[in-house]
């Protein structure tokens, strides 16, 4: 009996788990001008290319779409490389404090991102950044780097010190060990920080609403938020191809790399 | 190179304790001086400190500061602490305090404890991967695409009043993001869709580290059922409850994108917490100071939250 109802209980969680994206798909299929005022649970038409396309074109999510797509894999890289770097300074150099350092740049992390909006507009605002891609970037790096280089850093720890030893005894310079030996050997921790940070760029709303303002530099999030506005009266069917496609990238990166991009959350309870 | 490895044998030998800075272990040895200076170590964290520090630190005591002036975003005046004296008093604030309480609370008896009751479930289950990656699968998607979908199941032409309807249940279905507390609770449930799954992971993995030996005495003992689960499995469980309560707390205090999509924090601000009370104040109605004022507030108790779980794990900590 026990068993019985174990299984019942995660068909039921897996059922209602999947009504959503079901929903979503299938009222996504529906043509745009012919939605009834309530959700189809059974497929009517197969408008899913045309809704596609309005909220791609017409609404503009193709163009944030580009750019996020330009965000989220520069700034995710730039940021577990600036991360690396930094990792490599406090495990492995010998820097004084390194117990400062790290906390120095984790505090980025610790923090609502409330915290930092007020500020970040002024200095947007006084440095000609508002509204620019050059600052959506630069800001990103500056948020991702944080958590990447917390990844990074406990992956860092765990490499056996005599490997860097042997390397500078044989006469390597720090760059070469870095180059050679760390980046080499931690390369599915970086790529773990990497799917990670890519996903968090990717997913940003607040940053974007508040620091850009113009169509071709808003993130898709934010583009999203717009198409939902905009496209309130006519319904739903293209409001939801929006978060399909939105949602696409980040959930093939997670279908993809599945192992990887856990591996980024589960690492704090480690 | 082998050459120069058999030099460095003796040398290693001797010294008995290892650490785990080499750079610093080495001082006297080959590298000395060319590029282990403490200086020119810190230069490969300068860009790392560079944008934290301009882009976030900088930010962070601006903000500190900022909120001891009445600002509009063109003048502002010092005005001390009243800033924080207006938040007791704020009536849209008090509300918005009980919807974070709300937002905690639920956060812990849903997504926390429906997951910890669906990792049990799962582990070792037939399909139990399947089960577990289906409920994972909304926490690859973002805030703003969970808003929307939920907010389409959540009208009152939506799909969650369709199935009261159709189950007989007409008089329960209601509009749901227009009145409060209803607002509230349904955002909530939509942030349960979004969130369990990365607790189910978490939860199973610490089911994965119990000791197998435990299980099989406790099964000797003749020990099965709940009180299997009571007595073995949840006090095994600990340290990885701490950490998933903490999160769930944070991630629950920081929830924005969800809320903003799906309600704007309305009608009339009844469905705002502290992480959308802040944006309104300063991005809407050029609150600035009082704004930060808000933002400072949700700061200390998110990092109060974050030391629950952060303590354990940190270098230079308190790891008991």
């Amino acid at each position: 009996m026990g068993r019985a109802l174990r299984n019942l209980f995660v068909a039921g969680c897996v059922l209602l788990w999947l009504i959503p994206l079901y929903l979503l798909i299938v009222n996504a299929l529906t043509p745009a001008g012919g939605y009834t005022g309530t959700p189809d649970w059974a497929p009517r038409g197969f408008a899913v290319l045309d809704n596609l396309r309005i909220a791609w074109s017409e609404a503009g999510v193709g163009e944030s779409f580009l750019v996020s797509l330009l965000y989220a894999v520069v700034c995710g890289a730039v940021a577990v490389l600036v991360a690396a770097m930094a990792a490599f300074a406090v495990v492995v150099l010998p820097v004084p404090r390194p117990a400062f350092w790290f906390w120095l740049i984790y505090s980025g992390t610790l923090f609502p991102l409330q915290m930092f909006l007020a500020p970040l507009f002024g200095l947007y605002a006084d440095a000609n950044l508002y509204d620019t891609r050059l600052g959506l970037m630069l800001v990103y790096v500056a948020w991702a780097a944080p958590f990447a280089f917390f990844l990074v850093r406990n992956q860092m720890t765990t490499m056996p010190p005599e490997i860097t030893e042997a390397a500078m005894l044989d006469g390597a310079s720090f760059r070469r060990i870095f180059w050679r030996i760390h980046v080499p050997l931690m390369s599915s921790g970086l790529g773990a920080a990497f799917i990670f940070q890519f996903t968090a760029v990717w997913n940003d709303l607040l940053l974007g609403i508040t620091l850009s303002r113009s169509p071709e530099v808003q993130p898709v999030m934010a583009a999203l938020m717009t198409l939902n506005s905009a496209y309130a009266s006519s319904g739903p069917p293209v409001i939801l191809a929006g978060a399909l496609i939105v949602s696409v990238p980040t959930l093939l990166v997670f279908l993809l790399f599945r192992g990887l991009f856990l591996r980024g959350v589960t690492a704090i309870a480690r | 190179m082998s050459e120069t490895l058999s030099t460095a044998r003796p040398l290693r030998a001797r010294r008995r304790i290892p650490t785990r800075t080499p750079g610093r272990a080495s001082g006297a040895g080959a590298a000395r001086g060319r590029l282990g200076s403490p200086g020119s170590s810190l230069l490969w964290a300068a860009p790392a400190l560079a944008f934290v520090g301009i882009l976030l630190v900088y930010p962070f005591f601006r903000s500190v500061y900022g909120s001891l002036f009445a600002d509009n975003g063109f003048t502002s005046e010092f005005v001390g602490l009243d800033n924080y004296v207006r938040l007791a008093e704020d009536p849209i604030l008090g509300r918005s305090l009980i919807n974070t309480v709300m937002w905690v609370a639920g956060t812990l008896l849903l997504p926390v404890a429906v997951g910890l009751l669906i990792a049990v479930a799962t582990y070792r289950m037939r399909l139990g991967n399947l089960a577990t990656l289906v409920i994972v699968l909304p926490y690859a998607i973002s805030g703003a695409s969970t808003a929307v979908v939920w907010k389409f199941m959540l009208t009152s032409g939506g799909a969650v009043n369709q199935v009261l309807g159709a189950v007989g249940l007409e008089s329960l279905a209601q509009p749901w993001l227009l009145e409060w507390p209803q607002n509230t609770l349904s955002l909530i449930v939509a942030g349960t869709w979004q969130a369990t799954g990365i607790n189910v992971v978490l939860f199973t993995i610490g089911l994965r580290a119990i000791p197998r030996d435990i299980v099989e005495a406790a099964h000797l003992d003749g020990v099965s059922g709940w009180s299997m689960f009571r007595h073995i499995t949840l006090p095994q469980l600990r340290a990885m409850t701490v950490v998933v309560v903490g999160m769930a707390i944070v991630n629950s205090l920081k929830a924005f994108d969800l809320i903003w999509v799906l309600t704007q924090g309305g009608p009339s601000r009844s469905s705002e917490t502290l992480a959308l009370t802040m944006y309104r104040e300063a991005f809407r109605l050029f609150h600035v100071g009082y704004g930060s004022a808000v933002a400072l507030v949700l700061s200390v108790i998110v990092v109060a939250a974050s030391w629950l779980y952060l303590r354990r794990q940190m270098p230079g900590g308190t790891r008991d």
